[in-house]
């Protein structure tokens, strides 16, 4: 995940401003050199022997095979054991089957993640009297001398008498859903070199165990997921952790996936629980070597802790816990977005990533291909998938999947319906898929895609396109599509489109020259995901058109250029190389890649709108409803200065929509640091509020006491370039107004 | 009066502040545009770029001729911005926006350049 903004609105007198040597800008083209001896044969997609030889020289790398470091095991925690999946006890129905109407149960509201809410006190009429009813602290934010590497994204979630979430960096905190006032918080003691790319916490999980009898501690627990890999239960009445659960409360996900280091794999996204497995994944940073660690999704016992199954791609027969030496298998495709869990068929969507060294894919295995940058339903009883649906063939382009899906109930042709999960995507294309087959039911088109340009590196012949869905994606690039705020920036981004490759969506990568990715890796739908309606039929999509501009270089340039893995013993962060310009390590090529933008006014190449919100009626042949450009030229301009314009032009916009019975949709995301309320059926902005802090995180809404509050957390983003805060702000109507 | 400077008004001072931003956007257009234009993109930069060049030369100077000729350019940018977008406001910001803005003060100069001519009419200095 990676996302920025910039943008926005040409004021006139830039013209004069600008000096002659932003021309100058431009590097040779047409680096790189042949890849000679380093092309790969036969034999090079498998994993390293574990006496692989090591490479002695100044930029080598620790081996694959190294054992863990003291200290990755953030807690010092003993090994977990295994229970087998027969012996689980019978889940209790959780919160999230039927929430109560005032709740929001999970990260999405409830089990389907459908972020509707059934609460109508506020609606287009009153909506405009909404007030700040309170704001909570989490005490998370860079401290002096920290980098920013901040962006919160957390959604709270509401069960009974409880207002549940964490801070970026994975405190759990109880707090008065009324009133905001802190009943409980679990400290976690987490350190900042934990911090991968971002230190988030989307959420927290809330589970009801049948083994612990109600009124006693640890009957009802919240469930999280940290970023140095810890499973943590603690009671939702007292928050202390679970002596129950794994050692004294807290799982050590570090156990079987060999060498790291922290900030390496986090996992910043709730857990998963699906008839008693609580089912957790974690993101794996971009771009660093072939062999990074493990891509591996794992169940465990929600109740006691302990390992029930592993996923490990290449090991599809073995869902045991790796002992001695061994480790999962290293440079698997990740999963760091949110999954859904499905208890009627005991499936688990899990939304996958690409294999490690994201942008060269000659190494990789059948297995990897078979399932990278796709839904994959895993059986909760035995980690096997039961089905796999892959929307990006062979993924070069980072369209890794960051969205959760939504269960919903599709209508049928023959008036029947069919129980379906809409799969949002990074290139715009929404499938929706019958969740017990994986089929899709709306067509779906394999259409031919471009050869590749690097030797030893063949793309897929063709790639699938969701031809029943609206594309929520912009027309391919040209050239007189780029943009500035004056004839000369505007031909810089000439120049640039053309010194490019560029044959539309799937350009291959290329050594010669530059290639552009659009929508590219921060387009279509990310992780804030979909709303969808279910009275109504209603989907509400918020997603980006923003390129990206890459270049594969050769070894010896990334040694020039300083490109380390993050676990090399030489890395300096400032180098670059997370998430933005990586090594690659393992593969032939590193990778230097950046919006595609002027890096003079900061400002993307092409013209605006970069971010959109769309209205789908899924009951009505999936016709656009309304769509409009989401966010406002207010807080964004060249070099980064806010103009002050209403103008709503339509900026970058992470974080997604939440729906209600009254007819509204509440979402912050875009650049502009507004949380607006929108006219569901006619997409009208109706109110909008300025956040302390960029609004990039999923909002909530929820009822205590007969009054409806609207949640968001207003912790900004650090790529994005918004305020970043440790500030949750809470709305609502004044008495008068209800 | 106005006052001066080194002998010379400060309008004409501006005048030829105005030319020499005139010539290096000129100069720019030329480089970028011939390198556009080898990459296989438009030919407006390549052409519009020796016009804004000569404008700019001219009003250094403090000929009229530069007025006019970038009134020339400034009339080509926007034919040309229109039949390569259209009349969308958000295309034609990029393109016609600041020349036309420019333009502005490039109006303002036709009578400073006019008295220069006459003043070289009678013989006086330039």
């Amino acid at each position: 995940m990676r996302r920025y903004r910039f943008l926005a609105m040409g004021m006139g007198a830039a013209w004069l401003c600008l000096p002659v040597s932003s021309y100058a800008q431009f590097a040779a083209a047409g680096s790189g050199g042949p890849p000679g001896a380093s092309i790969p044969g036969p034999g090079r997609a498998d994993e390293p022997a574990e006496q692989a030889p090591a490479d002695p020289g100044y930029f080598a790398g620790p081996s694959p095979y190294a054992p863990q470091a003291p200290g990755v095991n953030a807690a010092n925690l003993p090994d977990i054991g295994s229970v087998a999946a027969d012996s689980l006890p019978a889940m209790l129905p959780q919160a999230g089957a039927d929430p109560a109407p005032g709740d929001w149960a999970t990260y999405g509201r409830d089990d389907a993640q459908t972020r509707y809410s059934p609460l109508a006190q506020i609606t287009p009429e009153n909506v405009s009297h909404l007030q700040v009813a309170f704001t909570y602290h989490t005490g998370s934010y860079p401290r002096p001398g920290q980098t920013n590497k901040w962006a919160a994204e957390t959604t709270p979630i509401k069960v009974g008498d409880g207002l549940y979430m964490c801070s970026a960096q994975n405190d759990i905190m109880k707090l008065d859903p009324a009133t905001g006032k802190e009943i409980w918080r679990r400290n976690l003691g987490e350190k900042y070199e934990a911090i991968p790319y971002t230190a988030a916490c989307k959420g927290v999980t809330y589970f009801t165990s049948s083994q612990v009898p109600q009124g006693q501690p640890c009957h009802n627990r919240i469930l999280e997921g940290t970023l140095d890999m810890r499973l943590v239960a603690v009671d939702a009445a007292t928050g202390e952790f679970c002596p129950g659960f794994g050692h004294d409360g807290q799982v050590n996900l570090m156990q079987g996936m060999g060498e790291s280091v922290p900030g390496f794999v986090a996992m910043t996204v709730p857990p998963t629980v699906v008839n008693g497995v609580v089912v957790v994944n974690h993101q794996v940073l971009d771009g660093q070597r072939r062999w990074a660690p493990s891509g591996v999704v794992r169940g465990y016992d929600a109740e006691s802790g302990r390992f029930v199954w592993a996923w490990d791609v290449k090991r599809p027969d073995d869902h045991d816990q790796p002992t001695g030496n061994r480790h999962y298998s290293r440079g698997t495709p990740n999963s760091w977005a949110a999954m859904t869990g499905d208890d009627a068929l005991g499936l688990v969507y899990v939304p996958t990533g690409n294999s490690a060294g994201d942008y060269f894919s000659g190494y990789r295995s059948a297995a990897e291909n078979a399932v990278s940058t796709s839904i994959v339903a895993l059986d909760v009883k035995t980690g096997s998938p039961r089905w796999v649906f892959q929307t990006v063939h062979k993924d070069v382009w980072d369209y890794d999947m960051g969205s959760q899906v939504t269960m919903m109930d599709m209508p049928g042709t023959d008036g029947q319906t069919v129980p379906a999960i809409i799969v949002p995507t990074k290139r715009g294309q929404t499938f929706v898929l019958d969740r017990r087959t994986g089929q899709s039911i709306l067509p779906v088109e394999e259409r031919p895609a471009p050869a590749g340009n690097v030797a030893g590196d063949t793309r897929a012949p063709t790639q699938p396109w969701s031809v029943g869905m609206p594309s929520l994606h912009m027309p391919d690039l040209r050239e007189q599509d780029m943009w500035g705020v004056s004839p000369i920036d505007q031909l810089y981004c000439r120049i640039k489109f053309r010194r490019a490759h560029y044959v539309g969506e799937f350009t291959p990568p290329s050594l010669d020259r530059p290639w552009i990715m659009y929508p590219g890796n921060n387009g279509g739908s990310d992780w804030g995901s979909m709303a969808y309606d279910p009275q109504t039929g209603i989907l509400i999509a918020n997603w980006n058109a923003s390129p990206m501009y890459a270049q594969l270089i050769t070894r010896n340039k990334a040694d020039a250029l300083n490109l380390m893995p993050i676990d090399d013993p030489h890395y300096h962060p400032g180098a670059g190389a997370a998430e933005g310009n990586g090594p690659m390590e393992g593969t032939p090529y590193a990778i230097t890649i950046a919006p595609f933008w002027d890096p003079f006014t900061r400002m993307l190449c092409h013209k605006p709108p970069y971010g959109m919100i769309t209205a789908i009626d899924m009951k009505h042949d999936q016709k656009v409803l309304w769509q409009h450009p989401l966010g406002t030229a207010r807080a964004n301009g060249p070099w980064g200065l806010p103009t002050g314009l209403p103008w709503e032009i339509g900026t970058p916009n992470n974080g997604g929509a939440v729906v209600t019975a009254g007819g509204l949709v509440f979402i912050g995301a875009a650049t502009d640091n507004l949380i607006r309320a929108i006219d569901e059926r006619t997409g009208k902005v109706l109110w909008s509020h300025v956040l302390p802090g960029g609004g990039q995180a999923n909002p909530m809404t929820y009822e205590v006491n007969g009054r409806q509050y609207v949640a968001i957390m207003a912790g900004g983003h650090h790529f994005m370039m918004t305020p970043v805060t440790d500030e949750l702000v809470v709305f609502a109507l004044p008495q008068a107004a209800r | 009066m106005l006052r001066e400077y080194g002998g010379k008004p400060l309008v004409e001072w501006l005048v030829w502040l105005l030319g020499a931003v005139i010539f290096l956007v000129g100069l720019v257009f030329v480089a970028g545009g011939a390198e556009l234009a080898l990459l296989g993109g438009s030919l407006y930069y390549l052409l519009c770029g020796p016009v804004l060049l000569a404008s700019g030369l001219c009003m250094l100077m403090g000929r009229l001729q530069g007025a006019l000729l970038y009134l020339a350019a400034l009339a080509y940018t926007w034919v040309w911005s229109v039949w390569e977008v259209g009349f969308s406001p958000i295309d034609l910001l990029p393109r016609a926006f600041g020349p036309t803005l420019l333009g502005l003060p490039v109006l303002f100069s036709i009578p400073v350049l006019r008295r220069m001519a006459a003043r070289r009419a009678i013989g006086g200095t330039c």
